[in-house]
């Protein structure tokens, strides 16, 4: 018996006894998690250096990278709540989200560049999201979809919802509205492009800041 | 096809003939059941033919300050009919009720729910820890006195 | 210095490797000419391979999205044209992860030896008269032999990775590509001994009548078992995301996914071409002396457009569906299919042990009559052992009688 058991008083069988080390383990990250995450992350913001400024070939590159990254967007098989119906409807034929060559939703987090967190975003799923964020490969990018996932939404000082998904992971775009719909969501796409054709790729350095390439430039 | 709704009387009537002393009270939709002896009405509900309550819908539990109601809500498919009933526990500490995971296993999930929410604890359950919040989480929110 | 391929050399029958060794030999040393002449020949594979995959992506995403009543990627380039392209450029900049725990050797060699067979069958095909970048006189034993290496690549994938997920799907995908080999070798065996040779080149000129007609039973069965072999939809279990998330390639982003995707999309080319060579008459048309890379293409879109309705149309089987279908029902398929052919090849052939024309369309109207009998009933046998197993229908009272019973009256 564990000591846990005996302080419940709860005469428990093999199941109880498996599991129960598992769930303390992951109890305590959730926990941890919560207690640290008080404060929004920054958002990750473009900033062009000067000496960089009318390089012609630099330039031309970082166009012709950017181009493909913003024209091959896979985003992660990935819905936490209801916003995920209005997501499979923007992948479906009345708006169709191939049209952006985005309908290749992997389901490995290691081929996915986009990550849309549709849905309420509890702390019990907390970890999870961040540990997806981590298994994306660089260089990665997050939209905020809906308001449960931007403040928390109708839930916002809940004992179990995150109050914004960008407590826990950096987010590049947000997207009003309970649900978004489709509409919505492309746009926010498409602002996310418009994002991504901003970046600069090739600075040294710049390819192991967390979320996107410029995260710790910021002022 | 619509199910008939047995009403509390009914259900008492039948309770009362065969687990002496299970029933509280009961009034025209539901039965108050002896907590204590739930797990044995709850078997007889089962298995008498004429009721032939196969299938538990939901527990639920229902916080009154000065005590909480436990609800079983029961359906049969063969006799097309369905009932309610209910546990009453008073006081707000320690509170604890028979299990009724060997008579229904779908009782499962739904009365490690309603220890996690409402923190009641159900006795002979095999797993019984939170299932919605985390282990460590301080409190039971559903309850009217969390926040 | 002049420089001459030897007769009995094996590579001599290539027209193509000949003239570019015999005009580099015009003034390099024959060593470095041989070595130059088969380097072109490798690059002319690999462009066309890696070209006709970007092409087949681009189709195949449109066309699924016609298919499904979507648009389809429109954006990027007219109708879309440069998607793959931009694919290509973003899998390139991407950061290539190689996890922590995985053999590193393997885990790169994998997708590297998949791209390599895809790319590989492509080199027994013949574009046009006496046009094969090189004619083997075992052709079709060679696309079989490196068709099967794709299983290694798979199961080196899969261990490598250090994943479970990975390791489960590697596992499934070779057991698919070695069950779907069986009657895919069966079939080709049928095309051999009707063509009465091994190598591709003379398979073309020996379809007077295009093989599709003299054995629809073996062109079902290859196109189904090569559907399987190629992972592609309702055999690909191997990568069900479902299940198993990604399948052997979880692990693999980058570059190192974009060649697995490569030999993925590649293969399907390649395996159009040989299907194009096997049973629609590869090269042979109208004019097909100037003209017979064009008939090939032509063939091979259309076998292309095959796969790709099939993977628009069908759901995705289990695995004991697939195992059932490769054991029930394809490999008694190729099994009749092989028998008679032999019987029909001999008992129809002259005392030299050549067809003529004649003995072609004898032989189709017997195998259509065979294929027509076949397919519903190996089909009908087949139905019930790949179904789940109906409900038992409970018993149940009449509901009149239970509320009655019900409604307070104690027995």
């Amino acid at each position: 018996m564990t000591g846990e058991q005996e302080f419940r008083g709860i005469e428990s069988g093999p199941l109880f006894d498996r599991t129960w080390h598992i769930d303390r383990v992951e109890g305590a990250a959730v926990q941890g998690l919560k207690d640290t995450s008080v404060e929004p992350l920054s958002e990750p913001l473009i900033e062009v250096p000067d000496d960089l400024k009318g390089n012609l070939v630099v330039t031309s590159v970082d166009a012709l990278v950017n181009w493909g990254r913003k024209s091959a967007l896979w985003p992660v098989t990935f819905g936490l709540a209801c916003c995920a119906f209005e997501m499979i409807a923007t992948a479906m034929g009345r708006f169709d989200i191939a049209r952006f060559g985005m309908e290749a939703f992997r389901a490995s987090p290691r081929q996915a560049d986009l990550m849309i967190i549709a849905g309420t975003v509890t702390w019990k799923m907390a970890p999870a999201i961040q540990r997806i964020h981590e298994q994306m490969a660089e260089p990665k990018w997050v939209i905020s979809m809906g308001v449960c996932a931007t403040s928390g939404g109708p839930y916002f000082g809940s004992y179990s919802v995150v109050p914004g998904v960008d407590h826990i992971i950096p987010v590049d775009v947000y997207v009003p509205g309970c649900p978004p719909r489709p509409d919505a969501l492309l746009f926010g796409v498409m602002e996310l492009h418009e994002k991504i054709k901003k970046y600069h790729n090739l600075r040294p350095g710049s390819r192991n800041v967390p979320g996107g390439t410029l995260a710790a430039e910021n002022p | 096809m619509p199910f008939q709704a047995l009403t509390g009387e009914a259900l008492a009537d039948r309770l009362a003939e065969a687990v002496p002393d299970s029933v509280e009270r009961a009034d025209g939709d539901c039965v108050w059941v002896e907590p204590s002896q739930i797990a044995i009405t709850a078997q007889f509900l089962r298995d008498d033919p004429g009721l032939d309550f196969q299938f538990l819908n939901a527990i639920s539990a229902v916080d009154f300050i000065d005590s909480f109601d436990v609800v079983y809500h029961l359906t049969s498919f063969r006799q097309q009919h369905k009932g309610v009933v209910k546990a009453r526990l008073h006081g707000r500490e320690s509170l604890s009720l028979p299990s009724v995971y060997e008579v229904w296993r779908g009782a499962d999930l739904q009365e490690r729910e309603v220890w996690d929410l409402m923190g009641i604890r159900f006795e002979g359950h095999p797993n019984m820890k939170r299932i919605m919040l985390w282990e460590g989480f301080d409190g039971h929110p559903l309850r009217k006195d969390y926040l | 210095m002049n420089c001459v391929l030897a007769e009995d050399n094996i590579l001599h029958g290539t027209p193509l490797l000949r003239w570019v060794y015999e005009l580099a030999g015009l003034f390099l040393p024959c060593w470095l000419s041989y070595f130059i002449a088969g380097f072109v020949i490798m690059f002319i594979l690999v462009n066309a391979v890696l070209l006709g995959a970007a092409v087949f992506v681009w189709t195949e995403r449109r066309l699924v999205g016609r298919l499904q009543n979507r648009v389809g990627p429109n954006r990027w380039g007219p109708f879309g044209m440069f998607q793959p392209i931009a694919d290509l450029l973003k899998l390139i900049v991407k950061e290539d992860l190689i996890p922590q725990g995985a053999d590193k050797i393997a885990f790169v060699a994998a997708p590297i030896i998949m791209v390599a067979t895809a790319i590989l069958m492509l080199a027994v095909v013949p574009f046009a008269k006496n046009t094969a970048l090189a004619d083997l006189n075992v052709g079709v034993l060679y696309v079989l032999a490196v068709t099967s290496l794709t299983s290694v690549a798979i199961l080196m994938a899969g261990w490598s990775s250090n994943n479970r997920y990975a390791l489960f799907g590697a596992a499934r995908g070779v057991a698919v590509l070695i069950s779907y080999e069986v009657p895919v070798v069966l079939c080709l065996l049928g095309v051999v001994i009707v063509a009465g040779s091994m190598s591709l080149a003379d398979v073309v000129t020996a379809q007077a009548v295009p093989f599709i007609l003299v054995q629809p039973l073996a062109m079902f069965v290859f196109v189904a078992g090569t559907s399987a072999e190629l992972n592609r939809t309702p055999f690909d279990v191997a990568e069900a995301e479902s299940e198993l998330i990604a399948g052997y390639h979880i692990e693999y982003s980058g570059i190192k996914f974009g060649l697995i995707q490569a030999a993925e999309f590649g293969g399907v080319v390649t395996a159009s071409a040989v299907i194009a060579t096997l049973f629609l008459s590869g090269w042979a048309g109208p004019a097909s002396n100037y003209i017979g890379w064009l008939w090939l293409l032509i063939k091979i879109g259309v076998v292309a457009f095959l796969f790709i309705w099939i993977r628009a149309t069908f759901p995705r089987l289990r695995i004991d569906q697939i195992m059932a279908f490769a054991w029930k029902f394809l490999m008694p398929l190729s099994f009749i299919n092989l028998m008679a052919v032999s019987l029909e090849v001999y008992f129809l052939r002259d005392s030299s042990g050549a067809l003529t024309t004649t003995d072609l369309w004898i032989m189709t109207v017997i195998n259509l009559v065979v294929f027509a009998v076949c397919i519903p009933l190996f089909g009908s046998l087949i139905r019930d052992k790949v179904r789940p197993a109906q409900l038992q229908p409970t018993a149940r009272a009449t509901p009149g009688a239970t509320v009655q019973q019900a409604g307070g009256e104690v027995t």
